[in-house]
């Protein structure tokens, strides 16, 4: 069959179509495919270097006065999926998603700086540079906070390598300024608060509760990952499943549940108005993901033909939402 | 009930954008006055209170936005808005020592000529419906000239503020305080100053995407 590769403007993207024969992976297996998407897509690899795969998106082109989302082409599906009529021929429209990275790759970087950055607010005499001379001391609150912070970030980079299943393979690389922005800005701005020599610690019983308790809420989010984690199959088809067990019985978005009840155990700890700052920001961050997830899966799992209804559950923060 | 408050809707947006260009009317009226009179130096004294009310007044466009009342993305005024308030009270009222400087004169023409052609372009669409095709190419053009001027004005009162900021270390936060909390205007001031470098060409580049929208529209009309 012949696919007709146009850009949303209408330009043609590869001139003359691409050819895609059915016999494509008979030379690999001898055995007779039928062409996917997937085929698709390195075959427009092969006629433009730069344009891999995770760099695609290919839709199938609105209809006229058609309102709503276009069609996402999925790399496992055949094309003859997506031609109602014609065969033979085959629009599709494709948006060119930019320098991909890996989503391990994001991750990595944005947690890097904050496992790097506050240790040296607390190990070297930075606030020299601040205007203030001389010795400091350091309270037991403020190691206790080091530890604790840096057990975070080391905890959420060894789970980007060894837990996650992401839904997508890659992330556009812009992503990766816009949040080591966020987080190396804002790990500089609470590690600075933190550490200073005119740090005001809270009591003894305020300390220990806010640590504990964020610690507990940090091994259960280490295990509301590893459900997630089981949702999906090691193939990296990402897809969407029901989760069950344990708190998302509750909530939809437990992990995000967790992760902001540990933040809070930081500040509570803590007490810093920067720390609170942060606190708000990525719960509203969260929050928005957390609307987009639970909508996907109740969309998704709507009871009809034979697909389970989703239960219902809080968002991700009961009892407010 | 519905015709009741869609009219009740027009005639408090009328009121308020024929009320808000009276005040810009005067900020440009009693500034050209002053710099014939009194030259720039007198400038600021004597369009302080228009202005300040005036531009104050624009917070309740962004109430306008989130209540529904009108269509403006509330993420393009917050910006321009913002700014606004930051130069009147936070440079101008806060540090007197700017306000006999040459740059307050160029402000608050380029401020008053737009804010004018602006409110006066809302309120004859809110009040007859309509608004006559050269008060909308005025107000999709004069901002090819005003922007840079107001743009240029706002940095430039900004950097002179800063020595006298830092000199008088008004609206610091010291530690130690019980919730670790320091704020340092001096500092503020300059990532203020470091958000118009990404911010003015956005903003400019915004408002030729309007332009093209604006006049292209009036012409299929």
């Amino acid at each position: 069959m012949k696919v007709n590769l146009v850009s949303r403007s209408g330009r043609e993207v590869v001139k003359g179509g691409i050819e895609l024969t059915d016999e494509f992976k008979v030379l690999f297996l001898g055995v007779r495919f039928q062409a996917t998407v997937s085929d698709l897509q390195e075959a427009i690899h092969a006629r433009i270097k730069k344009y891999y795969p995770s760099r695609q998106r290919l839709t199938l082109p609105l209809q006229a006065g058609c309102k709503g989302k276009p069609v996402v082409l999925i790399p496992k599906k055949k094309l003859a999926d997506y031609c109602d009529g014609n065969a033979n021929n085959l629009t599709v429209v494709f948006k060119d998603l930019g320098v991909q990275v890996s989503y391990s790759t994001l991750f990595f970087w944005e947690y890097l700086g904050p496992l790097v950055i506050y240790p040296v607010f607390y190990y070297f005499p930075v606030y020299k540079y601040f205007g203030y001379e001389g010795e400091r001391t350091i309270y037991p609150v403020q190691t206790y906070a080091l530890y604790y912070w840096c057990f975070h970030y080391f905890k959420r980079i060894l789970e980007t390598f060894f837990v996650h299943r992401f839904s997508h393979a890659t992330s556009p690389l812009s992503h990766v300024f816009r949040n080591c922005a966020y987080y190396w800005t804002f790990g500089a701005y609470i590690a600075y608060h933190v550490n200073h020599p005119l740090y005001t610690p809270v009591g003894d019983f305020q300390i220990k509760i806010g640590f504990t308790f964020g610690l507990i809420c940090q091994l259960a989010n280490f295990y509301c990952h590893l459900i997630l984690r089981n949702l999906r199959s090691p193939d990296g088809n990402g897809g969407y499943q029901i989760p069950r067990g344990f708190l998302f019985n509750i909530v939809t978005c437990a992990n995000y549940t967790t992760e902001i009840y540990q933040w809070l155990g930081f500040n509570m700890a803590t007490q810093t108005i920067p720390g609170c700052v942060f606190l708000v920001v990525a719960t509203l961050i969260m929050t928005n993901w957390a609307l987009a997830k639970h909508r996907r899966l109740k969309k998704l799992f709507d009871g009809k033909e034979g697909r389970p209804r989703y239960p219902r559950r809080w968002v991700i923060l009961p009892p407010f939402m | 009930m519905a015709g009741f408050l869609s009219a009740l809707r027009r005639i408090y947006l009328s009121l308020y954008n024929w009320t808000v260009f009276i005040g810009w009317f005067q900020v440009l009226y009693f500034a050209v006055k002053a710099l014939r009179e009194g030259g720039p130096t007198t400038v600021y004294d004597a369009v302080e209170k228009p202005l300040q009310l005036a531009q104050t007044a624009a917070v309740l466009e962004i109430l306008h936005g989130i209540v529904g009342l009108v269509r403006s993305p509330v993420s393009a005024t917050l910006p321009q808005i913002g700014s606004r308030l930051f130069l009147v009270w936070g440079i101008l009222w806060s540090i007197p020592e700017t306000r006999t400087h040459v740059l307050v004169s160029s402000l608050v023409i380029s401020w008053s000529i737009t804010e004018i052609i602006r409110y006066s372009f809302f309120g004859m669409k809110e009040a007859l419906g309509f608004a006559p095709s050269w008060l909308l190419w005025l107000r999709y053009s004069t901002f090819l000239i005003l922007y840079p001027t107001g743009i240029t004005s706002e940095v430039g009162l900004i950097y002179v503020a800063l020595p006298f900021i830092k000199a008088s270390e008004k609206y610091c936060i010291r530690m130690p305080n019980k919730w670790n909390f320091t704020f340092d205007y001096f500092y503020a001031s300059i990532i203020a100053l470091a958000i118009y470098v990404p911010g003015s060409p956005h903003m400019y580049g915004y408002m030729l995407g309007q332009r093209k929208k604006a006049l292209s529209k009036s012409k299929t009309a």
